[in-house]
């Protein structure tokens, strides 16, 4: 029996059940707001001001709230870091703030890994399969000559396939916008990659100019990866919950904790071990700092990867196990 | 010399397409089933019998592989559900609990998403099959749309995709008006006449089994009963007639003498009760008619699921 029936199959449930549009819907509505909000916000003083003479206002200031000192040190760490990133391009002339359709879309795929991709990963995969228990068709499903391991496998597969889609049209429907705003040229500006932050200082040794396509490439693919992730422990979580309403619930509640818990308690290391506080990875890869210090993106990627394998492997377990009463 | 063609009907062994033994299935304390067994034939309808709670339901998610059987063995046409679940579930087309399908889905893609997961020839059966359940004209609309009997109908049309030969009903005349469950019953035994689908309904009306199976098997409580060819265990000396007489007190003095307790009971203003033979009946009614008593009806009440599960108990409580 082959595999790809399967997944033709769930793709057409996924897309029957109007969540799929749903969900390009948001992404439509959300980045044509953002692009909106940006031009009214810019048109009002980008004449008024040299780029030049912006950023290095901004980094005298930040350089005078380091000295003052009132802050707290994850913050100041930070606000050092970006002085110097400011500075680096200040020498090199290049306009750090300056906009196209290309950084436009960067700058989506960074944001969005943030929260919204996630949310959209969870909507996905929150009811894959517990929606077949909710409408009682799960019966059907496995009273076929086919293997439960199978069935849930094509699941996985056309989640995946859905989330990848999703970061790929986000990315379209960025580019799209943000070119009609700022122009669609400039995939092959140099930019600089490589950022750093060891020990709480700006480290410039990676830092080297790389064409902004092949840095674009970067972020979505980490994007992808990040939002894969919470994907695979999302279906654990329709799996083991076998509610929709109740897996989104407990999804949502470990985001919101992973964009809190580091502001909140950024003392208390073991977080970086919890999948939440691992996911900006685009963030880390544009130079930000990590939410707790001591996390690299080799970690980040690392720690993800082996929760999404466990949840998947455990999502099969008891799949493929228990009884349904459904 | 050929044998006449009677002869090599009845002669055929019948193949065994379903065999449970020992089925025991325990929630927590609560034994739901425990210990059943039976067989289904090639071309037989088979039914299981018992009201709600009974077990039904949990005994067939054990046949079609969706819960494990704490104890027994299930051999569809002789592979062992538990060792070649696949193997076992291509010969079986069923529905469980209720024919629960994809509402926002049309019938048509329904069948096509299920045919998916089956040989490739299934896709080619879907037109056939919606005509035999009589759905061509409605297969394009959305199920959501449809009503109880036709959910009905596309969840047997799902069920025969894989042209199976056990076929699993639970409950098909659930929800059903008389007309719905006069058609399932003449497709039900169609299926099984003509294509030799062995068939296993389960249902908690009596009436139903009578009309539909060839043998049935009586679960109350987890445990069956018993079990045998419909006529010998539904088909008892059923309740008393009743005659709707005037004036019923002469009506009871002429049918006393036929009774078999020897006196007619009084059963309302113009009802009578007599327990009497079939054989009697037109005697008595002559005699009535002697009498000078008009006579409105006769009927004769059949016989409860209580009733029977008495007799089959003997008397013990239910
Ligand atoms: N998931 C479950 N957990 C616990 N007990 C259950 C479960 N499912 C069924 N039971 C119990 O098992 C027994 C048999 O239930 P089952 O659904 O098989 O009955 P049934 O014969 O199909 O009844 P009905 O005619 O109402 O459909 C009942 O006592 C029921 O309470
Ligand atoms: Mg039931």
């Amino acid at each position: 029996m082959r595999v790809l029936p399967l997944v033709e199959n769930e793709m057409l449930k996924l897309w029957k059940r109007r969540r799929f549009r749903l969900v390009l819907l948001i992404l439509v509505g959300l980045i044509g707001t953002i692009v909106f909000a940006q031009v009214q916000g810019r048109e009002k003083f980008r004449s008024k001001k040299d780029w030049r003479i912006d950023t290095q206002e901004r980094v005298a200031r930040m350089r005078n709230w380091v000295r003052q000192g009132r802050m707290p040190d994850t913050q100041k760490n930070w606000m050092q870091f970006e002085i110097s990133r400011l500075q680096y391009h200040l020498d090199r002339n290049i306009d750090p703030e300056a906009v196209s359709g290309p950084l436009f879309t960067r700058g989506f795929a960074n944001a969005a890994s943030y929260l919204l991709l996630h949310l959209l990963a969870i909507v996905f995969a929150a009811d894959v399969v517990s929606s077949e228990f909710s409408q009682g068709t799960i019966k059907l499903l496995l009273t076929r000559p086919i293997s439960r391991s199978r069935v849930l496998g094509s699941k996985l597969v056309a989640l995946l396939l859905a989330i990848g889609l999703t970061v790929l049209i986000g990315g379209c429907v960025a580019y799209l916008f943000g070119g009609l705003a700022y122009g669609f040229r400039g995939w092959g500006v140099p930019i600089l990659t490589g950022f750093r932050q060891t020990a709480g200082t700006f480290d410039a040794s990676g830092v080297r100019a790389v064409p902004l396509w092949e840095d674009v490439i970067a972020v979505f693919g980490l994007a992808w990866f990040a939002a894969a992730a919470v994907g695979a422990i999302g279906f654990l979580a329709s799996v083991l919950l076998r509610s929709t309403a109740a897996s989104m619930g407990t999804m949502f509640a470990a985001l919101i904790l992973g964009t809190i818990l580091p502001r909140l308690a950024p003392t208390w290391a073991f977080q970086k071990y919890l999948f939440p506080t691992n996911l900006p990875l685009p963030d880390y890869y544009s130079g930000s700092p990590p939410p707790i210090s001591g996390m690299t993106l080799e970690f980040s990627v690392i720690t993800l990867a082996v929760w999404a394998l466990a949840a998947v492997a455990l999502a099969f377990v008891v799949f493929t196990r228990r009884d349904v009463l459904a | 010399m050929p044998l006449p063609h009677r002869c090599e009907k009845v002669l055929r062994v019948r193949e065994v397409v379903l065999s449970a033994k020992n089925l025991t299935k325990r929630f927590g304390k609560r034994v739901a089933v425990a210990d059943v067994s039976f067989e289904v034939l090639a071309g037989e309808v088979f039914g299981f019998l018992g009201p709600n709670g009974a077990g039904k339901t949990t005994t067939i998610r054990m046949l079609v592989g969706l819960a494990r059987p704490d104890a027994g063995s299930i051999h569809i046409r002789g592979l062992d559900l538990a060792r070649d679940f696949q193997g076992a579930m291509s010969h079986v087309g069923c529905i469980v609990e209720s024919p629960d399908l994809y509402k926002y889905l049309t019938g048509r893609e329904n069948l096509l998403h299920f045919a998916r997961m089956l040989p490739e020839e299934a896709a080619a059966r879907i037109p056939e099959i919606a005509k035999r359940v009589s759905l061509e004209e409605r297969l394009d609309d959305r199920v959501s749309t449809y009503s109880l009997g036709m959910r009905q109908r596309l969840g047997i049309a799902q069920a025969l995709l894989g042209n199976p030969d056990l076929l699993i009903l639970d409950e098909p005349a659930n929800g059903l008006d008389p007309a719905g469950i006069r058609e399932i019953r003449r497709l039900v035994r169609s299926l099984a006449e003509e294509r030799g689908i062995g068939v296993f309904v389960s249902s908690h009306l009596l009436a139903e089994v009578e009309l539909m199976c060839d043998r049935v098997a009586i679960i109350h409580r987890g445990r069956t009963l018993a079990s045998g060819p419909v006529r010998e265990l539904l088909d008892r000396p059923r309740g008393p007639h009743r005659f709707t007489v005037r004036p019923a007190g002469v009506a009871i003095s002429v049918l006393g003498p036929f009774a078999e307790s020897g006196t007619a009971e009084a059963e309302g203003e113009e009802d009578v009760a007599v327990n009497l033979s079939k054989e009697r009946v037109p005697e008595a009614v002559r005699a009535l008619g002697a009498a000078g008593v008009e006579v409105f009806g006769i009927e004769r009440p059949a016989s409860s699921l209580e009733e029977v599960f008495l007799e089959v108990t003997g008397g013990e409580t239910v």
